[in-house]
């Protein structure tokens, strides 16, 4: 290949901060296509792929990992700051995911003591947040992890100059094009699908499972209390919906101020 | 399959591309099957759908008058996904288009009154293609009065074609009158100096607040952003414009252009509308019936 | 032109219907219910059932379908399905639910995939099974007068057979030894076992006037009730068999040349359904979308409601909005 017909690529870097790696995993997972799709760019850095890294200006940088300590926030804004495009991909970089399911709920402190027995910070940690609190992100790609067929839409219309497409509905919408049962309407299952960002295909409803929330709420439209209301009503406990909730979304307001309601006690 | 589906896009060629402003471009096309030119036929305020393959549709209005067969003129602003594609076209290159669809302003019923074309922003795009249909046909209307609101100088579409008409727009029986927002813009405050009757900082109302109009034998037509129509029907109906005597045409969703995939729906239940079937042409007293409309 | 068909005929009958197409009917998938689902087995077919989640319309407007491959250079080429289909055991409320299709994607502008399938499919209806849920009654839309084939109504031992088209007298014709004429005791049985249906449809709803009073109670505090506990999600669009709504999508492939149009059904309760490029949305809030829907289905076209009384939307509502109760709040009658 010549230098012409790569300076004609867009420069692209894949970054980790705080999390599993799983997203650039599943950018790799893309078998199929892996090899056609990485020549249309020009891949500065990709640590899950290569050793080879090169501190330069970016065309789109993809960021995986939520922001947990000062040294993710230090390689963020600098990410930023070379990139014309930055991208957040998976649950941890767009919401924290995991990470941040007890966020304004226990202290930094009392998890230090819980896990290392000990009170100081050493690892100068704060709670972990999606990119999106302290940087301009230009695109979200949900997921824990990313979906591969969603990934490679976005990056097709990443490689065609047009904004990527990820859904803004829930996942219900997808059980009813697949004709799925509804396990809450059937079975009374605990199911987080009617808040929960689609683009999954409804994977779990699918296998007949009820949604854990993977995907994360839909941003601005997620009606939190409609969903503790309805589980409330199949006889779940406050307790256990919350927890439910704030697993992959413990940064989303609308979840955290759920409260649990005194005498709460359902049967399961 | 060989049924002919209407609703398939056709495929257009770009002979021609004007930057306007920094957000938006004029579009020349033409057809290039010649089957479907001869077919394709239409009036001021219908719309098109635009297609950039593997991007999307998106509606757009057609801003000029039906001269040539196959041949029209498309004013886009750089506003979406789709609209961001066709602002990366170059002349020569292909798009696909699908209409024209909507109803359209009534030139027939307007014929032999005065019009008085309102326009804010991007809104004079379709008043642009009633605009050329009067002067095409001149004799059929009476005195035409445009009065358009900018943001700035920079912001002004169709530029060197309306300040003709703004100097000399009388020879016609054509008054064109200017309002601009910017009150710092000093290419405007220049044209304010030049006829301090038609160019004058404010927004559009001002015009109307500061012009003598009658709704005597005369129709207005509106076309702005959402927000525009309700001071504007609010000035002329204070001066004596019955809801039936303006037009005004709306902005929707508008997916599929044929009334089917639902977006541009509005409306409470005794009068459901389809803003790109039943419109996008509508009048006040559409919109007084009509929940939602304006 | 009346028919009639013996139960244990039904087999027979059946298996003839293969040469018209692949035949479709109802099966058990659920505790709740039946599906329509492709019969690979007579003994599958439960033509006693309730509703099904997903009504018919999925066979002519499909939950999701390609409508055209694309490429950057030629355009567009149609994707069209036109393969022969047999739709065994349509209710009544679903038929008029697709005659009301018939007048969107039918006009003026008709749309040829729908085209292609509704001219490609046989509809054979058959007398339904009320639950608390129906209120098809209400609606007008308790009988099919058109929109079908041939119509099983049941009685004890056999069905009386409407014939509703040529199609369906092909279908008769073909079976001529199975099919008999009904007795005066078949009539008389039809009657009862009519009025027996009928009186197990006790949910109603005063649609008389409903217009008016949902123009007028735009700002009705129950709509704002409802709204709070709704997720937005949907679902009672997706399983109504009048909703229509549908989304177009143009996906590329990696060599930035070819590619897919894509359409799927669509809901007025995404927030981003009256959304425009450019960031103005007509519907922003929830409240607003929910007034919409309702409005939408007590609108009439032609003079038939929008909405035929299946009661699927309150059924598959997974925050339990019960579309007539709603509706009688808003009446306060």
């Amino acid at each position: 290949m010549t230098e012409t017909e790569n300076n004609l690529k867009p420069r692209i870097g894949v970054f980790s901060l705080t999390g599993c790696a799983g997203d650039q995993l599943m950018i790799l997972n893309l078998e199929d296509t892996l090899i056609e799709l990485l020549s249309k760019f020009d891949i500065k850095s990709f640590q899950e792929a290569s050793s080879y890294s090169e501190n330069t200006n970016l065309d789109i940088a993809f960021v995986e990992g939520s922001v947990s300590t000062e040294h993710d926030l230090k390689t963020l804004k600098n990410i930023r700051e070379k990139s014309s495009l930055l991208i957040a991909i998976g649950d941890c970089a767009v919401n924290g995911c995991v990470q941040a399911m007890r966020n304004k709920q226990t202290s930094i402190a009392e998890r230090m003591i819980d896990v290392y027995g000990v009170e100081d910070n050493i690892y100068k940690t704060f709670e972990p947040k999606g990119v999106g609190e302290y940087v301009k992100v230009d695109f979200e790609i949900p997921g824990c992890p990313i979906e591969k067929e969603e990934a490679l839409n976005a990056l097709i219309s990443l490689l065609n100059g047009d904004a990527p497409l990820i859904p803004d509905y829930p996942v219900c919408v997808e059980c009813k094009l697949n004709g799925y049962p509804c396990v809450i309407i059937e079975e009374g299952k605990p199911c987080l699908g009617p808040i929960i960002t689609a683009g999954c295909d409804a994977r779990c409803p699918g296998l007949g499972l009820d949604c854990v929330g993977c995907r994360g709420p839909i941003k601005g439209e997620t009606n939190a209390k409609a969903e503790l209301e309805a589980l409330r009503k199949r006889g779940y406990a406050d307790k256990y919906i919350i927890n439910r909730l704030r697993f992959f979304a413990g940064n989303f307001d609308d979840i955290q101020i759920l409260g649990v309601k005194e005498n709460s006690k359902g049967d399961k | 399959m060989t049924v002919k589906n209407s609703l398939t896009p056709l495929e257009a060629q770009i002979t021609r591309i004007e930057e306007m402003t920094s957000i938006e471009k004029l579009f020349y096309l033409k057809l290039i099957d010649l089957n479907t030119v001869k077919e394709f036929h239409y009036t001021p305020g219908q719309f098109l759908e635009v297609s950039i393959p593997g991007v999307g549709e998106a509606p757009i209005s057609i801003c000029d008058v039906q001269r040539e067969h196959g041949r029209l003129q498309l004013c886009i602003r750089k506003v979406g996904r789709v609209t961001n594609a066709i602002h990366r076209l170059k002349k020569g290159d292909r798009l696909w288009i699908r209409g024209p669809y909507g109803n359209g302003f009534p030139m027939n019923l307007m014929e032999n009154h005065d019009l008085l074309l309102i326009a804010g922003g991007l809104g004079i795009a379709p008043l642009r293609s009633v605009l050329q249909y009067a002067l095409l046909h001149r004799n059929s209307y009476g005195s035409i009065t445009v009065m358009y609101g900018v943001k700035c100088y920079s912001m002004m579409l169709f530029r060197e074609e309306f300040l003709k008409l703004f100097r000399e727009g009388d020879k016609l029986n054509v008054k064109f009158l200017l309002a601009y927002e910017d009150s710092d813009d000093f290419q405007c405050y220049q044209l304010s100096c030049e006829r301090s009757d038609r160019c004058m900082s404010g927004l559009v109302t001002k015009l109307i607040e500061s012009t003598a109009i009658t709704p005597d034998n005369t129709y207005a037509v509106v076309c702005g952003p959402p927000i525009m129509y309700k001071f504007v029907v609010k000035e002329l109906t204070q001066r004596g414009f019955t809801p039936a005597q303006i037009y005004m045409t709306m902005e929707r969703r508008m997916k599929c252009g044929v009334g089917k995939c639902g977006h541009c729906i509005t409306g409470s239940s005794n009068s459901i509308k389809y803003v790109c079937k039943d419109g996008p042409v509508f009048t006040y007293w559409d919109a007084l019936k009509t929940r939602g409309l304006m | 032109m009346y028919k009639k068909l013996f139960k244990e005929d039904l087999e027979q009958f059946t298996s003839t219907l293969k040469q018209f197409g692949s035949i479709y009917g109802p099966v058990k998938k659920t505790s709740r219910g039946c599906e329509f689902t492709e019969l690979t087995d007579f003994k599958d077919l439960q033509l006693n059932y309730t509703r099904t989640m997903i009504p018919p319309k999925k066979f002519f407007l499909k939950p999701k379908e390609p409508l055209y491959s694309l490429n950057k250079d030629a355009g567009f080429k149609e994707i069209i399905d036109d393969s022969k289909t047999v739709l065994l055991g349509v209710h009544s409320c679903d038929i008029n639910a697709l005659n009301l299709l018939d007048r969107v994607y039918l006009n003026q502008f008709p749309d040829l995939h729908y085209k292609t399938r509704r001219e490609n499919t046989i509809i054979i209806g058959v007398s339904c099974e009320p639950d608390d849920y129906c209120f098809c009654t209400s609606t007008g839309s308790s009988h099919a007068l058109k929109g079908f084939d041939l119509f099983l109504h049941e009685i004890s031992d056999s069905y009386i057979v409407r014939v509703g088209s040529m199609k369906g007298f092909q279908i008769i014709t073909q079976n001529k030894h199975i099919i008999k004429n009904p007795s005066l005791t078949d009539i008389k049985e039809f009657k009862e076992y009519e009025a027996e249906r009928l009186s197990k449809i006790t949910l109603n709803l005063n649609v008389n006037g409903i217009q008016d009073i949902l123009d007028l109670s735009f700002d009705h505090a129950v709509w704002q009730e409802n709204a709070d506990i709704c997720f937005g999600c949907g679902s009672c669009n997706l399983v109504c068999p009048t909703c229509r709504c549908y989304d177009v999508i143009d996906y590329l492939k990696l060599d930035l040349k070819n590619g897919l149009k894509v359409r799927r059904w669509d809901s007025c309760m995404l927030k981003q359904h009256a959304l425009v490029a450019g960031g103005l949305n007509f519907r922003p809030t929830r409240v607003e979308r929910l007034y919409n829907r309702f409005n939408c289905k007590m609108s009439c076209s032609e003079d038939s409601l929008n909405c035929v009384g299946c009661g699927r939307c309150t059924v598959y509502c997974p925050a339990d909005i019960n579309f007539v109760e709603v509706l009688k709040q808003v009446r306060e009658d």
